[in-house]
């Protein structure tokens, strides 16, 4: 079966409004790694909250279409059941922190799946280690800096193991050094088989990946595999994704 | 000494329970000084008590102005022509009012010696649904949330080179109110974005929920709470 | 005189154990574009937030054109210096776009024919015509970037400080605000970038500054045009 399966996708935020997504099709299996891209305001967002389930519990956004994760009806599933289905790391780190420290942060997920303690200890240990932030375990995120913001934020989801992640410029603010290891973190995760979905300007940093969709205005730009559409400069360029 | 989270909460209450009853300087007095006490005892630094309380200077100021004014009684000590303007009661009920914000504001710093992970985990340890404890939490986060929100706010427009000192009243109160929507907007917006962050990482996802760290109670934390309890009421009864 | 001198600047947030700003040295220039660079923590932000008194340092001085910045008002050094935050949320408090751009200018009494001029002129040039009635706070991260960037370089100051401007930018939109920041250095105005992206950095600078740990542990010249010196 698919890992997601994306069917006539529409979306508007409210009824008479403009539509933000327009008929989108498209599939992946599990294991793959799909890289959105495209011009600020063309709906990466949008796309990445109708994927996770969160625009479709949207008072008045109004979705059409269908999206299936695992076979799964998103619609059809509770706000808070989708966690275990899809785990999103927002564009705005700010947004995602609310706990007194970095540890707690990390470990709000494992509690609210009900793993015991000895566990939840465990994966909040692994991500960190993973990710190279042992040494914040005990800061506040609101007095980290952004970039570090953006590690324990995506720590935080990975701590809850969700077969598909969703990934909205978690890069934007990393040092090199970070952007390596989050690399590596990717790769490692989708050779195990999780779906990755990651949206990034900068196309060089994620070439392991197999698919490439350029949105444009709400639309399909193009969608294939990501090799021979990097090597396209003219389009990219056309596109004004490269200089 | 390190005590239930819980237990400090049981203190607090008290000590906020008799500063409400207690009327005079007599009584707010050694009040204050077990106030104190307890939190050398809680290793908590006096001097961030001034910090605190210079927060609230000034509307301490103006409860005692008021209070000094509006009380009769005993002695008068300042007049104007042949209206008393100040007694020595008045005087008195002034500043048994400040004492009384006093007491309430240090016993409030034993709060910062636990955090509020802590605080939601005792509360749901007494059996109280995680719901409702995270509210009160995430309650207690917003209004810090608020006050952030807006000295972000005064310091853009500082930035962009607004004199906020200098402004005249009636611009300021236009400046202020044409600012109104966008910064409740934005805060509301935030909390929504909030809610949105916890739900997706599962937040409601079932009935319970499992929890890192647990909290042990134990005998002293009985013991401090019963003496504390039993105490309080017998002052309250005595009074 | 220099524009900006730090001299032995530290700084620490209270409750935190680790100096953010350790013994820092500095002189900047009102005519040039200098960037900060370093690892993520390493400071920057905490750095621009010091030269221009939204922080105070906890210890050392600075001085913005021989004037220390602790006796200044944040109005009289927002005059002379224009600061870009790193999240846009922070800095848009108007209820549209259009006055959230101009709202600098008529505050600081301009006509109100040269402000629309001016707002008109910015919201073509960083490509939000389209959202001249929409709420800030409701556009995309890229969209926000550049309300706060446009907001701040519309009032012309002499010097801006931006931190982290290109985050949340495409390459398409980062090349239009490398343009207009080339130009505004080339009519005289200074800026310090902060910045991870080198990419970015590396075609504007007349000088790199690079930060560890809070210290400064690097600071190069630019000479010709393939290069850093030190």
């Amino acid at each position: 079966m698919e890992a997601v399966i994306v069917e006539d996708l529409s979306y508007r935020y409210w009824p008479e409004g403009p539509l933000v997504l327009k008929n989108m099709n498209f599939r992946m299996a599990r294991g793959e790694m799909l890289v959105i891209t495209g011009l600020s305001g063309c709906g990466k967002s949008t796309l990445c909250y109708c994927l996770s389930g969160i625009a479709g519990h949207r008072r008045d956004g109004v979705m059409q279409g269908q999206i299936l994760l695992d076979g799964k009806d998103i619609q059809k599933l509770r706000a808070a059941s989708l966690a275990l289905e899809v785990g999103i790391v927002f564009q705005d780190p700010d947004s995602q922190l609310f706990s007194p420290s970095v540890e707690d942060e990390i470990a709000f997920g494992p509690e609210n799946l009900c793993l015991p303690p000895g566990d939840i200890r465990a994966r909040v240990d692994e991500v960190l280690d993973l990710l190279g932030i042992s040494s914040l375990i005990e800061a506040n995120p609101y007095h980290l800096s952004g970039g570090e913001k953006h590690l324990v934020a995506l720590a935080a989801v990975l701590a809850l193991d969700p077969p598909l992640l969703i990934l909205d410029e978690v890069m934007s603010q990393l040092d090199q050094q970070a952007v390596q290891r989050v690399a590596d973190v990717l790769k490692r995760l989708k050779d195990a088989g999780k779906t990755i979905i990651a949206v990034e300007h900068r196309l060089e940093t994620v070439t392991f990946a197999d698919h490439l969709m350029v949105l444009e205005r709400g639309a399909l730009a193009r969608w294939g595999p990501i090799e021979p559409m990097t090597a396209d400069r003219e389009f990219l360029a056309a596109q004004h994704l490269i200089d | 000494m390190t005590l239930d989270p819980r237990t400090k909460m049981v203190i607090v209450i008290c000590l906020s329970t008799l500063a409400l009853i207690y009327n005079s300087a007599g009584e707010l007095l050694p009040l204050l000084l077990v106030t104190l006490l307890l939190l050398l005892l809680f290793r908590i630094d006096i001097s961030s008590v001034w910090v605190y309380l210079k927060r609230f200077l000034q509307l301490m100021l103006v409860v005692f102005i008021i209070q000094c004014i509006f009380t009769r009684g005993g002695e008068v000590l300042l007049s104007l022509g042949s209206t008393a303007l100040v007694s020595s009661q008045g005087l008195l009920a002034g500043a048994s009012l400040v004492l009384r914000i006093i007491v309430i504001i240090s016993a409030a710093l034993i709060f910062t010696t636990f955090s509020s992970r802590d605080f939601i985990l005792g509360l749901v340890q007494w059996k109280i649904p995680y719901e409702l404890a995270f509210m009160v939490t995430i309650a207690m986060r917003f209004l810090p949330l608020f006050r952030d929100e807006f000295v972000n706010v005064v310091t853009a427009i500082q930035l962009r080179g607004v004199e906020l000192k200098q402004v005249s009243w009636g611009r300021k109160i236009d400046l202020f109110r044409s600012l109104l929507f966008p910064v409740v907007f934005g805060a509301l917006l935030k909390a929504q974005q909030l809610a949105v962050a916890m739900e997706s990482r599962g937040f409601r996802a079932y009935p319970r929920r499992t929890y890192l760290r647990r909290l042990d109670f134990i005998w002293i934390d009985y013991a401090v709470m019963l003496i504390f309890i039993t105490i309080t009421l017998m002052l309250i009864i005595s009074y | 005189m220099h524009f900006l001198t730090l001299t032995q600047v530290n700084f620490h947030y209270p409750k935190l154990s680790r100096m953010a700003l350790e013994n820092i040295n500095l002189e900047i220039e009102q005519k040039s574009i200098t960037a900060i660079i370093g690892p993520n923590g390493s400071g920057k932000t905490t750095l621009g937030k010091v030269m221009i008194g939204i922080l105070q340092a906890t210890g050392g001085k600075v001085l913005l054109q021989g004037e220390p910045v602790s006796e200044m008002s944040l109005a009289q050094i927002g005059r002379r210096i224009g600061y870009v935050f790193q999240n846009p949320d922070l800095q848009l408090f108007c209820a549209t776009v259009a006055e959230e751009i101009g709202f600098g200018l008529v505050n600081q009494g301009w006509e109100p024919a040269r402000v629309k001029e001016k707002v008109d002129f910015c919201l073509e040039f960083f490509q939000l015509a389209e959202y001249r009635h929409v709420f800030p706070l409701l556009l995309s991260q890229g969209e926000k970037q550049r309300v706060a960037i446009a907001s701040v370089l519309v009032a012309e100051n002499e010097f801006v400080i931006l931190d982290e401007p290109t985050i949340g930018l495409d390459a398409y939109r980062k090349k239009i605000l490398a343009g207009y920041l080339r130009k505004i250095a080339s009519i005289g105005r200074g800026m310090v970038l902060i910045s991870h992206d080198m990419g970015f950095v590396e075609h504007l600078a007349d000088r790199v500054i690079q930060l560890e740990k809070g210290r400064i542990v690097g600071d190069s010249e630019r000479k010709g045009r393939n290069g850093y010196d030190t």
